[in-house]
């Protein structure tokens, strides 16, 4: 469906068990901010798009597992995912194969790269071959590499802490 | 010996074998012809405005009341899902459901044959057109939602649809609040499925609640899943449907008890079996030839005209306990009933022409009780007088003979009758009246067949969770034909957001949220482009993002389809689900196409109502229905117009009486304590703080009609103390088993029971006491 990953240049901020908050600066800006299981949607210019978690059955799924990644809820991600680590030195990669059928009719897995206690990138990659990269910390300041493929991106999130 | 001359005693048993087949013969006809309606509009006045006649059509059959409210439980969720979705399915395949819904009819699923028609259903084409910069605004929009979780969620749509027409399209459709969906259907907070399904039976149709209600349980019942879990039904079918058979079974209970008493009194009375058996057979041919005659002079009878005939024709019991305790040693049967048949004749002739004014009021339902009553009264005496005497056993006890008559009757002679008493009692009784603190009508019927506070709490609550619409109110539309109604439906949405957003209403669902008007869908249509320029504009709308080239094909097949589509009608959307929804909103009426529109949580009901009324176009206009006034004020009318007829009854009456006798004075002896006993027991009903409604008014009628007995036989010139103490020992009978029977409905828990027997006891007891002060002549 797209030609290139697509790169997204935000922050996100674990606010404890279900807070969690995105925002998005590049290539288009957006907030999301999902507290007590009320989802928020801001993007420029557009009206505030508010919903309920219980609506949408996957994406809770979804956010529920990444809120456990980032609160180190290894219990709780572990009812979602099949969870790969890797460890080599201070970088570690963790593969996450969702468990249920519900997410994994479109999610292939979810692949992390961090640095410490630190995640640095984490890429969806979709059943259909899709799949979106954000790059956290210090990658999301360097340069990206070009031509921007896949592997290019996913070599720059297991290359050495710069 | 002079009796039974000519008849023997096994001529007699014949007669009364063949009497009694005659009417289980007839009672078999009529049961087999008798339609029993539970059509309210037959006992209402006749609607003058346009507005009456919309709420007769509409009263207890509009959209809302017709749904029931569901919860299952007692199971894990995922078995509860299941269920829901199983229940669903076997309700689509059953007539007596019109909708059934839990939260998994999936409204992006627009049938797919009308899937190019979302260009002219959505509001979209309204503010924006698909131009180069609305499609580049609409893609980044899209490349961001596929940098959200949400992706895989849209993904499906992106290609044919990548302005989410389908999504605003879903979310127009999806009801202000819905529960949580939980394995893909409703469940609400405390872990039940939620359901929502709309019988085609009216709320007020019990026969037709019940049959839907049965058959909703069997198929619950026949689930694979279903034991252990249970299913819990709420709303006002149901709530119809438990009063009903809570009030029979509570008034088959005390009835039963009641005849058991009458039974065991008749056998004190008469020491005979055979009187037992007899005693029944001329209200029963009363009965049977008032609803063969209603039968045949209407095409159906309303339940409650029945109901309140077979309480009127509870004056007839009384005609066979007059034979029997007339009958006099030494007489034959002829000359014993021939002593009373004149004065029985009297009162039986004055209540039928009473009843003739029941026919000035115009309302089919008490023409109706008209025609059975008379018919019934008429037939019963007849019976009485012609059929009863050759079926008596010849065997009797003269019941004059009883020494405690005798004591009665020197008691009754002993008291004082001081000619101030009637006075002072009509002072008291006016007083009363006067004085009484409840309002004098109860215009709510339901507060007479309460539904259990619990009942309604837990209904309040499931509506609540469902987000299900009001059944007290309903927005109506009208226009000369559809598209003018649709078109009257558009101009009412801006303002129907103005009323929620100023709190007056939660929901309005008003038919063009569902479909267009033909000038909207065209106007939409008109601002499709054409293929060349939408294929420009897409391209220069995707220069720089990542969307693959030649990906929209879909999207651009779609809009040049919709260029050409002959916009829906009502009709032509009608066969897909979504139009059989909005088909259901709209019908016919006078040659005018009329919507019913349900609304959800109204707040502020009269400012609403101001507010659509002041939002009508040329040729439409709009109104806020309110169910529950406008019928409490058919109620009113209806009422008083019963309440003319049984004042006109009584003048009639007294006529009636006054010229039989030819004597005003002798005809005031018999009125006057007949007209202080009724006005009386209104005096105390209402200071015991009772409101009015009709069935305190027909059981007032049916206590003066008793009291006039009283008083006509107690006012009978005899110069025998023995026929006095007959006179007495029948009043007695005909007291005590009238006591009996609706003292005992007066007990009951239900207020319309206890409303009829408290009444009818009450009106008894003074009919009684004032007749033997009044009308008894002095010696």
């Amino acid at each position: 469906m797209l030609k290139t990953p697509l790169i997204l240049d935000g922050a996100l901020h674990y606010g404890g068990r279900d807070e969690l908050g995105k925002s998005v600066a590049q290539p288009y800006v957006e907030t999301t901010a999902i507290s007590a299981g009320k989802v928020e949607v801001r993007r420029s210019g557009k009206p505030v798009q508010r919903f309920s978690l219980e609506r949408a059955p996957e994406l809770q799924a979804l956010l529920t597992a990444f809120s456990a990644l980032l609160g180190g809820d290894a219990a709780t991600l572990a009812l979602y995912y099949r969870i790969d680590a890797q460890q080599d030195g201070a970088r570690f990669t963790l593969t996450l194969t969702p468990q249920r059928a519900d997410l994994a009719r479109h999610l292939a897995d979810v692949v992390v790269d961090g640095s410490g206690a630190e995640p640095r990138c984490f890429a969806f990659r979709q059943t259909d071959g899709d799949s979106s990269v954000m790059l956290l910390g210090p990658l999301a300041a360097i340069a990206l590499p070009q031509p921007l493929t896949a592997p290019a991106v996913s070599a720059l999130c297991r290359s050495a802490a710069p | 010996m002079p009796v039974g001359r000519s008849v023997t005693s096994p001529r007699r048993i014949g007669v009364a074998i063949a009497w009694i087949a005659l009417l289980l013969a007839l009672a078999g006809l009529v049961r087999r012809e008798l339609i029993v309606g539970n059509d309210l509009r037959s006992f209402m006045p006749p609607a003058r405005s346009a507005e009456q006649k919309l709420l007769l059509d509409e009263i207890g059959d509009g959209p809302a009341s017709r749904l029931l409210l569901l919860a299952l439980g007692g199971a894990p969720p995922e078995r509860l899902a299941r269920l829901s979705h199983d229940l669903v399915a076997a309700l689509h395949r059953d007539d007596r459901f019109s909708e059934s819904l839990n939260g998994e009819t999936d409204l992006t699923a627009l049938d797919p044959k009308l899937l190019p028609y979302r260009y002219l259903l959505s509001p979209t084409l309204d503010h924006a057109a698909f131009d180069a910069a609305y499609l580049r605004a609409q893609l980044e929009q899209r490349m961001a939602d596929l940098g959200s979780p949400a992706a895989d969620l849209l993904k499906p749509l992106l290609a044919s649809d990548p302005t989410l027409e389908t999504l605003v399209l879903a979310e127009r459709w999806t009801p202000a609040r819905t529960p949580p969906l939980r394995e893909g259907v409703w469940f609400s907070a405390h872990d039940e499925a939620l359901l929502l399904v709309q019988t085609r039976a009216a709320a007020f149709d019990p026969v037709a609640q019940h049959d839907a209600i049965s058959a909703l349980q069997a198929a619950f019942a026949a689930l694979p899943d279903a034991a252990g879990a249970h299913l819990e039904i709420s709303g006002p079918g149901y709530f119809g449907d438990i009063v009903s058979t809570h009030t029979r079974a509570e008034a088959e209970w005390l009835s039963a008890i009641g005849l058991l008493g009458f039974a065991a009194l008749l056998l004190l009375a008469y020491r005979s079996v055979a009187v037992l058996a007899l005693v029944v057979l001329p209200i029963a041919s009363g009965a049977i030839a008032g609803l063969a005659a209603t039968a045949l002079a209407f095409p159906a009878v309303h339940g409650i005209t029945l109901a309140f005939g077979f309480t009127l024709l509870g004056v007839a019991q009384e005609y066979p306990i007059r034979v029997f305790s007339h009958r006099r040693a030494g007489a034959s049967i002829e000359a014993s009933v021939g002593g009373v048949w004149p004065l029985l004749r009297l009162a039986i002739v004055s209540a039928c022409i009473a009843y003739l004014a029941f026919f000035a009021s115009g309302v089919t339902g008490l023409q109706q009780l008209a025609v059975f009553t008379i018919t019934g009264l008429l037939v019963a005496g007849a019976a009485t007088r012609w059929l009863l005497p050759v079926t008596l056993p010849l065997q009797f006890v003269d019941v004059e003979t009883a020494p405690w008559l005798e004591r009665v009757r020197r008691a009754l002679d002993a008291l004082p009758r001081p000619r101030w008493l009637p006075w002072l009692v009509l002072g008291v009784a006016l007083a009363m009246l006067a004085l009484a603190p409840a309002p004098f009508w109860q215009n709510d019927l339901a507060a007479l067949t309460p539904v259990p506070p619990a009942l309604l709490k837990r209904e309040g609550e499931l509506r609540a969770a469902l987000g299900a619409p009001d059944v007290r109110y309903l927005l109506v539309l009208d226009g000369a034909d559809d598209e003018q109604l649709l078109v009257l439906s558009e101009r009412l949405e801006p303002q129907a957001e103005k009323w929620k957003s100023s709190g007056l209403v939660d929901d309005v669902d008003l038919p063009s949220r569902w479909l267009p008007s033909i000038t909207t869908q065209r106007a939409r249509q008109a601002k499709l482009p054409d293929r060349a320029a939408l294929e420009a504009a897409l391209a220069d709308a995707q220069r720089e993002l990542p969307f693959r080239s030649g990906l929209f094909a879909p999207f651009v097949a779609d809009i040049e389809s919709a260029r050409t589509l002959t916009p829906l009608t009502p009709r032509a959307f009608a066969a897909s689900p979504l139009g059989a929804r909005l088909q259901a909103m709209l019908t016919r009426r006078d040659g005018r196409s009329v919507a019913l529109a349900t609304l959800g949580g109204v707040h502020d009901a009269d400012r609403l109502a101001l507010a659509i009324g002041a939002a009508g176009i040329d040729g439409g206009h709009a109104g806020l229905l309110d169910l529950k006034t406008a019928s409490e004020s058919l109620v009113a009318s209806y009422r008083e117009r019963i309440g003319r007829a049984l004042g006109a009854a009584l003048l009639l009456l007294a006529a009636a009486v006054a010229l039989a006798f030819r004597d005003v004075r002798r005809a005031w002896h018999v009125i006057a304590p007949m007209s202080l006993a009724t006005l009386l027991a209104l005096a105390v009903l209402r200071a015991c703080g009772v409101s009015l409604s009709l069935f305190h008014l027909v059981a007032l009628t049916l206590a003066a009609g008793l009291g006039l007995h009283y008083a006509l036989f107690f006012e009978r010139r005899t110069d025998s103390v023995a026929e006095e103490r007959r006179t007495l020992h029948a009043t007695l009978i005909c007291v005590g088993s009238a006591l009996l029977v609706f003292g005992l409905l007066a007990t009951s828990t239900l207020p319309v029971l206890r409303a009829i027997g408290l009444t009818v006891a009450l009106g008894v007891g003074f009919h009684f006491c004032l007749s033997t002060q009044m009308a008894r002549p002095r010696s």
